[in-house]
């Protein structure tokens, strides 16, 4: 115990000195915005909000221009967003919203275009829009560069990336799995209930199920509605390829994960790997600084990333899940401009580099590609910068958390048992069709599965 | 003699009416505190679910733009059939969540009382499961209830039994919620009724043990009668509360496996909050607040013929 | 109450030694959790590093001012449970004296009723508006205000039924003498009720000490209360286990303090109420 503690001192400290501002702003360059008005931003504690909290005193420190952190538990953001934009005056200029809730706020015209603010302002090439979804373009009511106008900018993205145990994976002479052939078969070698489950995904109802499903269904080329971003809502979500992809979700859970895993949620999974009970698992790259901490992890060193793979052959389909930061409307014009200032600043190369060490998931490809991804504490950059190309976006419109509620109960009725995937499948699509016809969009239904 | 009654009758008149002006003084400042402070905070929320129910409210432009739905809102009502689930969920909830904790309640309370030297340590002991907030109780009981490690399981294996999926088990899963509520909750009961035991008339406890009544007569034809007011705030306030419980719900289970432990609660925070359907949602909270209307208006008529 | 005597003694004990092992036993959980690391309460580990950080974390960290919070949950606390049982008991009185028509006492009590029942949420956004046009958003002062109208229903019902439990006669007694309606109220009818006016003060206490969803909305960082703080435990992907129970821990002590230290006039009050 006293010499593993003595290792970790040493390492933290050497981390700390890598994490000096000073040394960060030595080696890129930053922007000049000049005196602004304070700002006060929304946002809610998360692992990386150390990151931007310490990215935010830099701010001040070089630029004297004061930014207050409003930080609000996750289940209360969403509630304060709105009421800030539906008030008269808002108190928050930076609005931080998770993807999911983007549309609404899109769409209710609550927020201020961000070249409306200032003509000049552009996301700098290198900056991740994430599939665009910093767009929008009303008319075709879709996250879109193309006739969008851009609204805003993600401070991270999320992806999940698929966790596994690195030293057991050495110790079997097994390869990080490439498909989800492979992650059975590695499965199969390693799982040993109840000390050691082979692999683990969240089948919890709700938004858990529904987000780790996606991988499988994208990546069996199967898809919810047909062409959202053309306007057919066709449902697709009863095609052979996604029952597939459902039996193989629920088979992999049933086989190598814990007997409770329709009730699984992200605090979970992260705990079972943490406490090294979870061979592999599919997590948030944000669940990251949990697995490097001695006390929050008993595999401190042991865990690697890769990409969440799909079938042999095919493509990997991985959801991303960042978060926006957006300007309201009803917020008054010079804090708008003092905001459109500080996002200036963060978005350039130096403050994202700060940031990245200072625990915080930077958004320009740049950072990931520079010498930061070799050393040993970011060799989560390689699994996440991999993901990129077929990272997408999923329920990109006005109804989509009305059909993740349908997805989210009926997809774990099916991880229960309680019915079969086809009949899951069929349920969801008769619901998912008739919400959309009822919000007067193109739809349609496929002929349903047998069951 | 008939000056100094003159004016003796003069004081008594200007003090009895200076007395009359207090008095009336009095009376106000009892009634119109209340009224005016539940007129300022209460009357705008609960008038306003009326025209939201029959309502469809989108956003357009950061405006808010309604339009006059009752027949669809009330159509999502009747084919929602998550809500048919969670209505019959939240009624044995309810109903068993609150006998439990009546009875805790009162033989708690009780006990105490009799027990002269346990009470100081027992009384402050009942009471701290609600100086906890929610949101702590539901994620500790998540952790108790927890398959791999928690101390439920740990319990069990030690007993030499396999471990429980408490909360991934389509029976358990309501138990296990209704467990943590009386948990939580009955501390509640025992507060109301140890104070209510406490301020029984001691002259009739006396004369039924004189009588020579058993222990059990006691309780059941002297000491219920007594605390019946008592009893029934407990009881309604503690079924109002659980058809409103939510954060602990939502923290240990989703409503899930399925919709084992889906509440009304938890469907109505779906609809209005997370979906944002503010006409609906409106409707689904009146619904909620009938039901609650029906059961306790039934539960009152079923103890009364009891 | 009169003591128990043979069998019911060893039943009497018996079934308190099991309710307090049933109440108890989580909460020394929690104790526990408090000073583990995150890794041992994951593990559910008997043995472990016992550490103090978490408390450490809580109370001096940087994230969190969980001092001025139990300052501001204090105040908030304090204030409305002192008005409302002032209002509460005040409205109760004049509900049991008819000092207002039948027609108006039985809407009042409905009203309350109905008011308890409304869900959270349906209040949380009409008085966020109502509050931010008064700009009384993020003020202790909105949450005062709020806190003594969600707790009035009880309150009210409480008071109500410990002042139907006094006698007619007293009452009367002491009008025949001379007193006025304030003067029996304060010398006779309040001190019989004390021990609902306790128990009332310590559930509106208890209340708005945990209320969570109202402070959510209408507050900022600068009005945060406790149970504020502590749901910041419990993060989009995790949650903070070993600091929440520490925070836990923290924000049980205020109302246990006053618990205590009010026992002594709390017995006072409870004997007074006894004596008939």
């Amino acid at each position: 115990m006293t010499l593993r503690r003595s290792i970790l001192a040493a390492t933290a400290a050497c981390m700390f000195a890598w994490m000096s501002p000073h040394e960060a702003i030595a080696q890129a360059a930053f922007a000049d915005v000049g005196k602004q008005p304070p700002i006060t931003i929304l946002i809610n504690s998360s692992p990386w909000f150390g990151g931007f909290e310490k990215i935010v005193q830099l701010y001040e420190q070089q630029t004297g221009n004061k930014v207050t952190l409003d930080v609000t538990p996750f289940g209360g953001m969403l509630e304060k967003a709105r009421n800030a934009v539906r008030a008269r005056q808002s108190p928050y200029d930076i609005l931080n919203l998770d993807t999911q809730w983007t549309i609404e706020f899109y769409e209710g015209g609550f927020l201020s275009p961000l070249v409306e603010i200032d003509a000049n302002f552009a996301l700098p090439a290198e900056v991740l829009t994430f599939q665009d979804s910093n767009f929008w373009n009303a008319e075709r009511r879709w996250r879109t560069r193309d006739g969008g106008k851009l609204m805003g900018y993600s401070p991270n993205g999320n992806v999940h990336v698929l966790y596994y145990r690195s030293d057991l994976f050495e110790k079997a002479g097994l390869q990080p799995p490439k498909s989800w052939e492979d992650i059975a078969a590695s499965c199969a070698k390693l799982h040993a209930p109840p000390g050691m489950y082979g692999y683990v995904h969240r089948g919890e109802r709700g938004n858990a199920v529904r987000f780790d499903w996606m991988p499988f269904m994208i990546s069996a080329g199967a898809s919810i509605v047909k062409s959202p971003e053309n306007g057919d809502f066709t449902v697709t979500v009863n095609s052979p390829e996604a029952k597939r992809a459902l039996e193989t979700f629920v088979d992999l859970g049933r086989r190598c994960a814990p007997p409770n895993f329709g009730v699984l949620g992200q605090g979970d999974l992260i705990q079972l790997l943490a406490t090294g009970r979870a061979a592999q698992g599919m997590a948030v790259i944000a669940a990251w600084p949990s697995f490097e901490d001695p006390t929050k992890s008993a595999v401190v060193g042991k865990i690697s990333t890769t990409v969440v793979p799909g079938p042999a052959g095919a493509k990997p389909g991985i959801v991303i899940g960042n978060w926006h930061f957006v300007v309201p409307k009803s917020s008054p014009d010079d804090r708008k401009r003092a905001a459109l200032a500080f996002s200036r600043w963060f978005l350039t190369a130096g403050a994202q580099r700060a940031y990245a060490e200072g625990g915080g998931i930077p958004v320009r490809s740049d950072t990931f590609t520079s010498d930061l991804a070799s050393q040993p504490k970011f060799r989560w950059m390689k699994a996440y910068i991999d993901s990129q190309p077929f990272a997408r976006q999923e329920l990109g419109f006005a109804e989509g958390a009305q059909v993740e509620q349908i997805l989210g109960l009926r997809l774990n009725q099916a991880v229960i048992g309680e019915i079969s995937a086809a009949r899951a499948l069929n349920l969801a699509a008769a619901e998912i069709e008739a919400l959309l016809r009822q919000s007067g969009r193109r739809t349609g239904l496929l002929a349903p599965l047998a069951e | 003699m008939r000056a100094v009654a003159a004016r003796d009758d003069g004081e008594i008149d200007a003090s009895a009416r200076l007395g009359a002006r207090l008095d009336a003084s009095f009376r106000f400042w009892c009634l119109w505190p209340c009224i005016g402070i539940l007129g300022a905070l209460t009357l705008y929320p609960l008038l306003q679910l009326v025209p939201m129910a029959v309502s469809t409210i989108v956003f357009v432009s950061g405006e808010s733009v309604w339009s006059f739905t009752p027949r669809r809102n009330f159509q999502l009502l009747i084919e929602d059939r998550v809500l048919q689930a969670a209505i019959l969920n939240t009624l044995v909830f309810v109903v068993v969540s609150v006998a439990i904790e009546m009875v805790l309640g009162f033989f708690a309370a009780l006990f105490i009382a009799c027990l002269p030297r346990a009470r100081p340590f027992a009384r402050t002991v009942m009471i701290l499961p609600i100086l906890i907030p929610a949101v702590a109780i539901g994620s500790m009981w998540k952790l108790i209830y927890n398959y791999d490690f928690g101390l439920l399981n740990q319990i069990v294996q030690l007993a030499g039994f396999g471990a429980v999926n408490w909360l991934g088990d389509k029976h358990l899963a309501l138990l296990a919620v209704v467990v943590v509520d009386v948990w939580h909750w009955t501390p509640f009961v025992f507060l109301i009724l140890f104070a209510a035991i406490e301020s029984l008339p001691r002259d009739v406890l006396e004369a039924a043990r004189i009588d020579g009544a058993s222990a059990w007569q006691t309780i059941h034809r002297v000491i219920l009668p007594l605390l019946a007011p008592a009893l029934a705030v407990a009881a309604l306030f503690r079924a109002i509360g659980a058809f409103k419980a939510f954060d602990q719900v939502y923290l240990l289970t989703a409503g899930g496996p399925g919709t084992a432990t889906e509440l009304v609660s938890l469907h109505l925070n779906r609809v209005f909050f997370e979906q944002n359907q503010l006409g609906y949602g409106a409707m689904l909270a009146l619904t909620v607040i009938a039901l609650t209307v029906v059961t306790i208006l039934s539960g009152r008529r079923a103890l009364a013929r009891s | 109450m009169a003591p128990l005597a043979g069998r019911s003694v060893l039943i009497g004990y018996g079934f308190l030694a099991a309710a307090i092992l049933f109440i108890l036993g989580p909460t020394l959980w929690i104790l526990l959790n408090s000073i583990k690391f995150q890794i041992a309460i994951f593990t559910g580990a008997w043995i472990f590093e016992p550490t103090l950080q978490n408390y450490i974390d809580v109370l001096f960290g940087r994230r969190v001012d969980l001092i001025s919070n139990i300052r501001n949950s204090l105040v908030v606390a304090v204030l409305s449970t002192l008005c409302v049982l002032a209002v509460g008991t005040l409205g109760a009185y004049a509900v049991h004296r008819s000092y207002a028509s039948k027609l108006v006492a039985r809407v009042l009590l409905a009203w309350l009723l109905l008011f308890q029942m409304i869900p959270p949420l349906s209040l949380v956004g009409p008085w966020y508006l109502v509050f931010q046009e008064l700009g009384l958003y993020d003020t202790l002062t909105a949450l005062v205000l709020t806190h003594i109208a969600i707790n009035l229903p009880l309150t009210m019902w409480i008071m109500l039924t410990f002042f139907r439990e006094i006698p007619r006669e007293l009452h009367e007694a002491a009008t025949i003498d001379g007193c006025r309606e304030f003067q029996a109220f304060r010398m006779i009818m309040l001190p019989m009720a004390m021990p609902g006016l306790v128990s009332a003060g310590i559930l509106a206490f208890v209340f708005s000490w945990n209320e969570f969803s109202i402070a959510l909305n209408l507050t900022a960082r600068g009005s945060a209360t406790v149970p504020v703080a502590i749901a910041g435990f419990a993060q989009q992907y995790e949650i903070q286990h070993a600091q929440m129970a520490a925070a836990s821990m923290i924000s049980m002590l205020p109302a246990l303090l006053l618990m205590v230290f009010g026992q002594r006039y709390v017995v006072r009050g409870l004997t007074i109420g006894a004596i008939k």
